[in-house]
């Protein structure tokens, strides 16, 4: 008798999502910057690359599509409820509420909040090209933009990274 | 602090940070949302099969309708094999006759495989399905000298089976292994002789979700493929 197990599939599919999971969470967490979201946004994305996991096993860089994919949820849920929830201007954004539980006390919050001063697409071109290590191409090409953008991007976010981080840094090594 | 410091130090503020959703509910969600894609198909097929019914009912004789019984539960339709390409979709699976012969069968749930097996033997089939855990039925008899090249796609939960290409005097079985990738042969008899070694290709297979599905060939008997 020759077999074929339907289960394979299933099988691909969970070593991916062991891989892959914790990666698109930070890439997602260190652009939107709230962890209960984060993972919302990111089940959700691995469940509908389950969905379509005919078509997501062979893209070039599944991971990069599970993220623009929880990304783009995010801002899909953000247009429906925007009119309902106040959301806040990250420019605003001083310091990370204190730590209020497990989960936040597993992010730096110092570094975080300096990622939550950022601009939303310096954020994203950090989480895919720092914390995913996609290449510039790909990240372009997840987010829809030039190449050159992304370096630009990612050159003004470690600067102001650098700025906000460096003398806190530095103050720590002295003492 | 150079471009790799900072580097480092933002990849290790959330390096604590861990997924724990378990992968079984991730794969469940993934089936509601690909049942929820499939509604307006399912509602455009009701459409397209009411009218393949009615004609198939008013041109041929009493008993070629195809249609199953409407005891099944969640059953919208069924086709004739010679009738208009149509489908019948389930709640837990689905059975679509492609106009080029092929049957595409979609599982989501390992439910009423008695239905599963009758709807797929009016489509002209001859087919075994079990998803009660044993892989087959005493009267059926595995095939060990044919090639499986009738199926001839696995995508996801989806077999793309061609019915033309079984060996002569072969079926297919289609059933539920919940054995970590090694058919279990329990409850089976003797008949079965030496239990077949599982497919060098299939790696150990999860057993958390609705249990694996595997398919093989199977000698044709009225008993075993009706």
């Amino acid at each position: 008798m020759r077999w074929i197990g339907v289960g394979t599939q299933q099988l691909d599919f969970a070593e991916f999502y062991r891989s892959a999971a914790d990666d698109c969470l930070r890439a997602v967490l260190v652009s939107i910057g709230d962890q209960d979201t984060a993972r919302e946004l990111v089940d959700e994305a691995f469940a509908r690359a389950w969905a379509s996991w005919h078509t997501v096993s062979r893209h070039p860089a599944p991971k990069a599509w599970v993220v623009r994919t929880a990304l783009n949820t995010g801002i899909s849920r953000w247009r429906r409820r925007r009119r309902e929830v106040p959301v806040s201007d990250p420019a605003r954004i001083t310091d990370v509420p204190a730590a209020s539980g497990a989960s936040a006390s597993l992010v730096d919050p110092r570094i975080m909040a300096a990622l939550l001063r950022l601009p939303a697409r310096q954020r994203q071109v950090v989480g895919l090209r720092l914390i995913l290590d996609l290449d510039t191409a790909r990240t372009a090409e997840v987010l829809g933009i030039a190449p050159g953008t992304v370096m630009a991007h990612l050159g003004r976010a470690m600067a102001a990274l650098r700025r906000d981080l460096e003398p806190e840094l530095q103050q720590e090594n002295r003492s | 602090m150079n471009d790799n410091e900072l580097s480092a130090a933002v990849r290790e503020s959330v390096a604590d940070v861990h997924s724990a959703t378990p992968v079984a509910q991730i794969i469940s969600r993934g089936r509601c949302l690909r049942a929820r894609r499939r509604i307006p198909a399912v509602a455009g097929t009701v459409t397209v099969a009411a009218g393949t019914a009615l004609a198939v009912t008013t041109l041929l004789p009493t008993g070629h309708a195809g249609l199953l019984p409407s005891g099944h539960p969640g059953l919208v339709s069924s086709s004739h094999p010679d009738s208009q390409p149509a489908s019948a979709r389930l709640a837990a699976w689905t059975v679509a006759k492609e106009p080029n012969g092929d049957i595409d069968v979609t599982i989501n749930q390992l439910e009423d495989p008695a239905g599963l097996q009758a709807t797929l033997r009016a489509d002209g089939l001859p087919v075994n399905v079990t998803f009660s855990g044993s892989m087959l039925s005493a009267s059926c008899q595995p095939d060990q000298t044919g090639t499986l090249s009738a199926v001839t796609q696995i995508r996801g939960d989806e077999l793309v089976i061609d019915p033309s290409a079984l060996p002569s005097g072969a079926g297919l079985a289609i059933f539920d292994e919940p054995g970590a990738g090694t058919p279990v042969l329990s409850g089976t008899t003797p008949t079965l002789g030496t239990p077949p070694a599982p497919h060098p290709s299939i790696p150990p297979l999860l057993t958390a979700i609705d249990g694996p599905l595997a398919v093989g060939l199977v000698y044709v008997s009225p008993q075993c493929t009706g």
